[in-house]
């Protein structure tokens, strides 16, 4: 039986590739079926918000990569409900689905359920 | 299950520390080293945040980085070396390093 | 010449430095962050205590900045440590499975002989015993340990 993955992804989508680099571990371990999961928490939510514009910083556009996670195999996406309360994301409508809002406790008993964790 | 989580970066300029510390499970640790081990520094609001958990939470910092920053360790933090690092490693279900 | 010598920095192959009194573990460390931040010191003394410890690593490897760890082309002050001769002395003195992330790597200019030349680039700076590879290397490692471990940030 694979050991699960949870990656945390903790950065902005627009401050370095450290957004790029957290969804490339997701994306290669879909591709060998892997059991995944993805967290957005602290600045790694604002990833989510909607219509951004990469174009407009000549960068490569994550949100349809994002989207395109469940595609991969990458079905269990969380986000973190203090963490898009904090900035002003609550009643967003979120640019990836499906996605699952987690409390600070359910997140605590995530990274106990899964095997391993890569936070970024 | 229980999870160690290392921490590096300093608490002032951070948010790290404290995201860490609402998700912990309840039998979960935390490692302080390089500049995260400033969070020790007496009358700073981290140090409160570590303090008020003393009672459930367990505190490591890394011996090496306490020393070079002359920190005055409080009794409720286990100082180790690496092999004590490594013991960490094995001894808890696995290692979160907020990178 | 090293200015100082590290309380249980071991140059060299390393053998059983304590009597294990756990369980051998299998370990996967990756590493983060350039040479000169002091995670990358730190990995490495980690990974030393590990091998010193009766453990196994099945592999490290380089992510992000990390493959600046890797780079032949570090010329450190002669006052400091020399963290990427370090860690490639450790890879290649212990038969270790050293692997650097081939999209960060190309992202960061970190580049083996292969490389340089598919992409004409005027240096090489990867060699030995570096292997340059994909995130599948990661996943695999994770597979096979029974801890991973990264390193990152200061």
């Amino acid at each position: 039986m694979p050991k699960s993955l949870l990656i945390i992804s903790r950065q902005s989508p627009w401050s370095g590739p450290s957004a790029r680099e957290a969804l490339d571990i997701a994306l290669a371990g879909g591709a060998f079926d892997l059991p995944l999961g993805m967290l957005f928490l602290d600045d790694g939510v604002l990833q989510l918000l909607p219509s951004q514009s990469a174009k407009a910083l000549q960068q490569k556009d994550l949100t349809a990569n994002l989207q395109a996670l469940s595609m991969f195999g990458v079905e269990e996406l969380f986000a973190c409900r203090t963490s898009l309360a904090e900035r002003g994301m609550t009643s967003t409508e979120l640019s990836v689905e499906p996605l699952q809002i987690v409390s600070d406790q359910d997140i605590a008993a995530l990274i106990d359920r899964y095997d391993q964790v890569i936070t970024i | 299950m229980a999870t160690l989580h290392v921490l590096s970066h300093s608490p002032f300029a951070d948010s790290r520390l404290s995201s860490c510390l609402r998700l912990l499970g309840g039998d979960d640790a935390i490692l302080l080293c390089g500049d995260a081990t400033y969070a020790l520094t007496a009358s700073t609001a981290a140090r409160q945040a570590l303090e008020a958990k003393a009672d459930s939470l367990k505190l490591f910092i890394l011996d090496e980085d306490a020393k070079a920053r002359n920190l005055t360790l409080p009794e409720w933090v286990q100082s180790v070396d690496y092999p004590g690092f490594v013991a960490l490693s094995v001894q808890y279900d696995k290692v979160n390093t907020w990178l | 010449m090293l200015s100082r010598v590290f309380e249980f920095f071991i140059i060299g192959p390393i053998h059983s430095c304590h009597p294990l009194t756990e369980p051998s573990m299998k370990f996967a460390i990756a590493l983060y962050s350039p040479a000169h931040a002091a995670s990358s010191r730190r990995a490495l003394l980690f990974a030393q205590a590990v091998l010193c410890g009766g453990h196994d690593i099945v592999r490290l490897f380089f992510y992000q900045d990390g493959v600046h760890s890797t780079s032949a082309n570090v010329v450190t002050p002669q006052d400091e440590l020399d963290v990427p001769a370090l860690w490639r002395d450790f890879v290649s003195d212990n038969r270790l499975d050293g692997v650097v992330c081939i999209a960060a790597g190309l992202r960061r200019g970190v580049l083996n002989q292969e490389e340089a030349e598919r992409y004409s680039r005027p240096a090489a700076n990867l060699p030995a015993p570096w292997d340059l590879s994909g995130l599948g290397q990661l996943h695999d490692a994770v597979q096979a340990a029974d801890r991973l471990i990264c390193f990152g940030g200061p």
